[in-house]
């Protein structure tokens, strides 16, 4: 929901990033900012050519913390606070600026992109950034390392493996997780009239032609273009170049069959009847269930991108011991599933379920009572091993890649 | 000082230029010199970008966006002229048979204003939606197929772009036709002109100087406009604003998207001159 958001209002950040143009755009000072564009076997590579200094932490933290996160990604009470951030500050004494300034990953980085590059301060102590762009910022060099068996206990302690030693930050040195959620399929049964298990149902050519015109795709090129490379039978953690263009192929014969190429706004559409079928994100469809409870979210048979948002300390961050602190705390599954009842996204907590279960024991409404036993029991807040097993990561780019790909994806969603 | 201005008195003129000098100079002249740069450049946002003078992204962004820079003139045509003929006959009224609500009429021309344009320019999308509040009613008293849509179709589209521009050609409309003498269409029809002639002979040479004007208020932002497609169409009505916007934002490809900024703004100057020629001999300002 508010992930990957696209930025309606483009005019104003355009005029900003024509500022910041004019401002002088300084190179990166990484020295391995400039890697050649040799293809790397796996994504890891790329993320482990950073340079490799020790880790921040360690010591007493300080006394305040600047949170930067995405819109609407951590719990709200009637008055607008945050009762996970009020009991940070009172546990802890550090003394949390929140901001939601984050709307979208390459217009963010964008903004702290000069900074980074002359070696000052962003401003931010926590950063909250989707997997292959901790991936982008690690390989520039932009992110402190961090030690998680001596700081974040608590990641290491109550973490889902399936969080541990992914690709686009092996052995979590630069982040850990914040929330995840899965890009599969939404549909409408009330439009469709069958039940929707495979990919092929949204991209063959032959079988999409009973939908044609009721058909979203994800104008966020990462997930449309990973979308098609599993329907090839790609990882698209490990694709090539030319998985990109047999991608870039599906998604152009399919392309006079969709309706649109859709940020968030593909929510609304599915729910009022515009799309028949689409690609969809899990938090959406389980917040959209509560109003149509006949909607529906499949992780296809071909597999699925699991994508995370991760907590990172900037370069240069001013305040990387209470950072780490509130990353331990996050950890702590009293407060995740504090958390996970108000984002409903997936939580990298497994056991905030049973919190939760208990929470909704206690509940002396029974409609909240029912609303927790949903949230624990959603398989799209805490998904089945058998989904588990189905999913698989973005790729992280190096530049020269990016570019191409991102040129394949603009022919496809703009002609 | 003012012995100085006194002797000087040929600079005063000069004197009330530069306020309104300086502000082209820090909000024009300064950024579209930076943009020209940025065309240039070559590079990318992680290693930084280097002048290179690379006048070939020009030709290669001409014809690589060749379709969306056509289709965003022509949306742009089409636009101008359904703003004119929706908003001539509605300034021509208020103007002369406005009469004492004359006020009003003009406040709710720009009524809209008071809401932000993203704001009304989603709202269609409600209002339009396949299964909504319209097409759905129709949809069901049979009076339309069921497939049938309005969202992600050029109409969408271009009827977005009028209705959010319409006021920008109702008002320099109404203030020419406004100052128009009515003693001078009498002494027409006096002459025995039939009141089309008077109108075609009188009235609309007269309010040219509005035509122009409000062309010119509806052609170049409807050229440039990003919004309405981004909303209201789909990849097929895809205009070059759009283009721009996922170059700079997305691809952070910034110098192609400065370069098509200049080609954007080269093809509008040009539509200009040619109209300002196809006017030829017409006093065009009021």
């Amino acid at each position: 929901m508010m992930h990957h958001q696209r930025n309606t209002l483009g005019v104003v950040a355009l005029t900003a990033v024509m500022l910041l143009t004019a401002c002088g755009i300084e190179p990166a000072d990484s020295p391995d900012a400039t890697t050649d564009g040799s293809p790397s076997t796996t994504d890891g590579a790329t993320a482990t050519a950073a340079p490799s200094a020790t880790p921040v932490g360690g010591g007493e933290p300080e006394d305040e913390l600047f949170f930067t996160n995405w819109p609407l990604y951590i719990d709200q009470d009637d008055d607008g606070n945050s009762p996970t951030l009020q009991q940070f500050e009172e546990a802890t004494g550090i003394d949390v600026t929140y901001s939601e300034a984050i709307e979208d990953n390459t217009s963010f980085f964008g903004t702290i992109q000069p900074a980074l590059a002359a070696g000052e301060d962003t401003g931010h102590d926590i950063i909250v950034m989707t997997d292959w762009m901790i991936g982008n910022l690690a390989r520039l060099g932009y992110l402190e390392p961090i030690d998680v068996e001596r700081d974040v206990p608590n990641f290491v302690a109550n973490t889902d493996p399936v969080y541990l030693d992914r690709s686009y930050d092996p052995g979590n040195r630069y982040s850990v997780p914040f929330q995840s959620g899965i890009t599969g399929i939404g549909y409408n049964p009330a439009l469709v009239d069958e039940e929707i298990t495979s990919m092929a149902q949204l991209l063959d050519p032959e079988l999409i032609e009973k939908y044609c015109g009721q058909i979203g795709m994800f104008v966020e090129m990462r997930d449309s273009m990973s979308f098609a490379m599993l329907y090839n039978g790609v990882n698209p953690s490990e694709a090539t170049m030319e998985d990109a263009e047999a991608a870039q192929q599906v998604l152009l014969e399919q392309a006079p069959c969709v309706r649109d190429y859709y940020g968030n706004e593909y929510a609304q559409a599915l729910a009022d009847g515009s799309l028949a079928i689409t690609m969809a994100w899990s938090g959406d469809v389980f917040q959209l269930q509560f109003d149509n409870p006949d909607l529906q979210f499949v992780v296809p048979e071909e597999g699925a991108i699991l994508w995370t948002d991760n907590m990172a300390i900037p370069k240069g961050a001013q305040h990387p011991n209470a950072a780490l602190a509130m990353m331990d705390y996050l950890y702590d599954p009293e407060v995740a599933a504090q958390v996970a009842e108000w984002v409903n996204y997936i939580t990298p907590v497994p056991g905030a379920k049973e919190i939760i279960l208990q929470h909704a024991e206690e509940a002396e409404d029974p409609e909240d009572a029912e609303y927790l036993r949903t949230v624990a029991e959603s398989p799209l807040v805490f998904p089945t091993e058998d989904m588990l097993s189905r999913l698989y990561s973005y790729k992280v780019l190096d530049e020269d890649e990016e570019r191409a790909w991102n040129e394949l994806f603009q022919e496809v969603v703009q002609g | 000082m003012s012995d100085w201005l006194r002797r000087h008195r040929g600079l005063v003129p000069y004197l009330f230029l530069v306020p309104g000098g300086l502000w082209l100079i820090a909000f024009f002249v300064v950024p579209l010199v930076t943009t020209a740069s940025v065309a240039l450049q070559e590079g990318s946002l992680g290693t930084g970008y280097r002048l290179t003078f690379n006048f070939g992204i020009f030709p290669e962004a001409v014809s690589r966006w060749d379709t969306q820079l056509l289709r965003s003139l022509q949306f742009g045509l089409i636009v101008t002229v359904l703003a004119m003929l929706i908003g001539y006959p509605m300034a021509y009224t208020i103007a002369f048979r406005g009469g004492r609500y004359k006020n009003i009429l003009l406040l709710l021309v720009i009524m809209p204003f008071f809401t932000s344009f993203i704001i009304r320019t989603i709202s269609w999308k409600f209002i339009l939606a396949d299964q909504g509040f319209v097409l759905g009613t129709l949809k069901d008293l049979g009076v339309l197929e069921p497939g049938f849509r309005l969202l992600a179709t050029p109409v969408a589209v271009i009827s977005g772009i009028t209705y959010n521009f319409l006021p920008f050609v109702v008002l320099p409309l109404y203030v020419a036709l406004e100052r128009i003498d009515p003693r001078l269409i009498e002494a027409a029809t006096d002459l025995y002109a039939s009141r089309l002639q008077a109108f075609l002979r009188v009235t609309l040479p007269l309010s040219i100087p509005g035509v122009f004007a409000a062309s010119l208020l509806s052609f170049i932002p409807a050229v440039g406009d990003y919004l309405n497609a981004e909303l209201l169409g789909s990849r097929n009505e895809t205009m070059i604003g759009n283009v721009i916007q996922r170059l700079y934002l997305v691809n952070n490809d910034y110098p192609q998207a400065a370069a098509l900024s200049l080609i954007l703004m080269l093809g509008i100057l040009v539509s200009v001159f040619v109209y300002r020629r196809m006017l030829h001999g017409q006093e065009l300002t009021v």
